[in-house]
């Protein structure tokens, strides 16, 4: 029996896959903070065709060095877990600016809200 | 929205939670331009290393370590004599531009870091006039890509990355000037002081601010900066409250940043939360000692300097060094808890030095050789944790993700 949670991002794509990409994202960890990607409020959606996977991913800040590993592991993570016909294009966004408001209750409970 | 995507690659260069895949190359083309970067950044290797080879020399030989065997060689003296210009406005200030060129990533952000890279081999070249153009050059470069970071992203951590800059370019300019030069050191530090605490300030928007917070932390920074400029005019006025001001960060950060729960985490999130707090204690002792220092009590001038460098920024360096080279020379490093002991060796060689030194200059001596030890079995600890990796990571059957564990 597997339990569906409906992913904190939107998400449009085959059902089958909505929990597969959900655990790969949360597999992809800021070391900085300590804390998966998806409880940060980093991904953005994720949008599944027929051929390709577009995810949109966001920072905190434009000054980080660390952007280019980030969305190369979660390129990976999301190899890890599609058919491999499919396309990933893993995409770089600014807006809306991110803001602590995005953050999981998890991740707000670690950092002491 | 960022144009560049990430697509599948055939073979990927991933940070510490990515895994190595084999994937065909047909399955998507390759988008990014690592190609011609990853080989420009490597290039910045050369005056990065010598730089900070070359002023731990200088280094040694200040705090009372003697040159023994063959007789010193030339550019020992420059070493010598340029030990903090070497550090900070080569070493650290390349370094800090290439951190920032690869975020900003465009090349011409590049122009900044060669600017203080080639300030670095002139000076050991024999051409102090030519470093200090240079250094002055790369530095006012390095305040463009600053502007640019800010149009980017108005933000008040992007505006103190700009306050940082703007610091070393004053001071990279008063050091070619030689004008009120007792201003140089401390703008020095603050492009230091002031770049950490705006990564810190960013990273405090995870963790529920205190009321007041903010404004306590752009007062202190006025302080600093203001301070800073005012120990070329007032050496001892300006000292003392540029150490009441380093000192005030320090409080700031032990309260308010987000080490203070990372530190509960485990594997590399906690080390870096380690390194982080106990850089924060080294600033604030740098902080009461650089106003004990400007008041008159020049034995504490020694704690000052080196609390700062090495407690406080190299602990910092060492704390983010193991995430950072991943993203610039797309090295993969594995962590284990080897790391603590160049950190370990660090605080407790300093402590040495800076309190056993108050009264005996051979413990200084000592102290300076443990400093210069810890940071000499860091670099081995990071090949060795990039060897680690290719070794466990380089059969393609290999497959399990490896990575700091979340709480």
């Amino acid at each position: 029996m597997s339990l569906t949670v409906a992913p904190p991002y939107p998400y449009h794509g085959p059902e089958e896959l909505e929990n597969l990409i959900l655990g790969a994202l949360r597999k992809v960890v800021d070391p900085e903070v300590a804390l998966n990607i998806v409880d940060v409020g980093l991904v953005y959606g994720v949008f599944v065709s027929a051929e390709r996977l577009h995810a949109q991913i966001t920072m905190t800040s434009v000054a980080c060095p660390v952007t280019d590993v980030i969305l190369e592991d979660v390129c990976t993570a999301l190899e890890s877990v599609v058919p491999e016909s499919l396309a990933i294009d893993v995409e770089l966004v600014w807006e809306p600016p991110w803001s602590p408001g995005r953050m999981s209750d998890k991740a707000k409970a670690f950092m002491g809200w | 929205m960022e144009p560049r995507t990430h697509e599948r690659q055939g073979q990927g260069l991933h940070g510490l939670v990515g895994k190595r895949t084999q994937a065909p190359m047909s399955r998507a083309p390759m988008s990014t331009n690592w190609s011609y970067r990853v080989p420009l950044r490597l290039l910045f290797a050369i005056p990065v290393i010598g730089a900070v080879l070359v002023a731990i020399a200088g280094g040694l030989f200040r705090a009372g370590v003697q040159w023994v065997g063959t007789p010193p060689p030339s550019w020992l003296g420059a070493a010598v004599s340029h030990h903090a210009f070497l550090m900070i406005g080569v070493f650290m200030g390349t370094v800090i531009g290439i951190e920032r060129a690869v975020a900003v990533r465009h090349v011409a952000a590049y122009t900044a870091p060669v600017g203080s890279g080639m300030a670095g081999m002139s000076l050991l070249g024999g051409h102090l006039e030519a470093a200090l153009w240079l250094a002055a050059a790369g530095s006012v470069a390095f305040v463009l890509v600053n502007i640019v970071v800010v149009i980017r992203q108005r933000a008040p951590h992007t505006a103190l990355l700009l306050v940082a800059a703007l610091a070393w370019a004053a001071a990279s300019l008063l050091h070619l000037a030689g004008w009120h030069t007792g201003a140089v050191i401390p703008l020095w530090f603050c492009l230091l002081v002031l770049t950490i605490a705006a990564e810190r300030l960013e990273m405090t928007r995870l963790m529920r601010r205190r009321k007041g917070a903010a404004a306590l932390l752009y007062s202190l920074v006025a302080t600093l900066m203001a301070s800073a400029v005012a120990t070329g005019f007032w050496p001892i006025a300006g000292g003392i409250a540029y150490g009441a001001a380093l000192a005030g960060l320090a409080v700031w950060l032990l309260v308010g940043d987000i080490a203070r729960r990372t530190v509960r985490a485990q594997g590399l999130s906690r080390y870096m939360a380690l390194c982080l707090l106990s850089g924060y204690l080294w600033l604030l002792l740098a902080g009461l000692a650089w106003s004990a220092m400007s008041a008159g009590w020049i034995a504490f001038r020694d704690t000052a300097l080196h609390a700062l460098a090495l407690g406080f920024v190299f602990s910092m360096m060492l704390g983010h060094a193991p995430v950072i080279l991943p993203a610039i020379a797309r090295v993969k490093v594995l962590f284990s808890w080897v790391f603590y002991v160049p950190l370990a060796l660090l605080h407790l060689s300093l402590a040495w030095r800076l309190f056993a030194g108050q009264f005996h200059a051979q413990a200084l001596a000592t102290g300076a050789i443990g400093n210069a030890l810890a940071l000499a079995l860091f670099a081995a600890t990071m090949v060795g944790g990039a060897l680690a990796w290719r070794i466990r990571f380089s059969s393609p059957t290999a497959s399990s993700r490896h990575g700091p564990p979340s709480h």
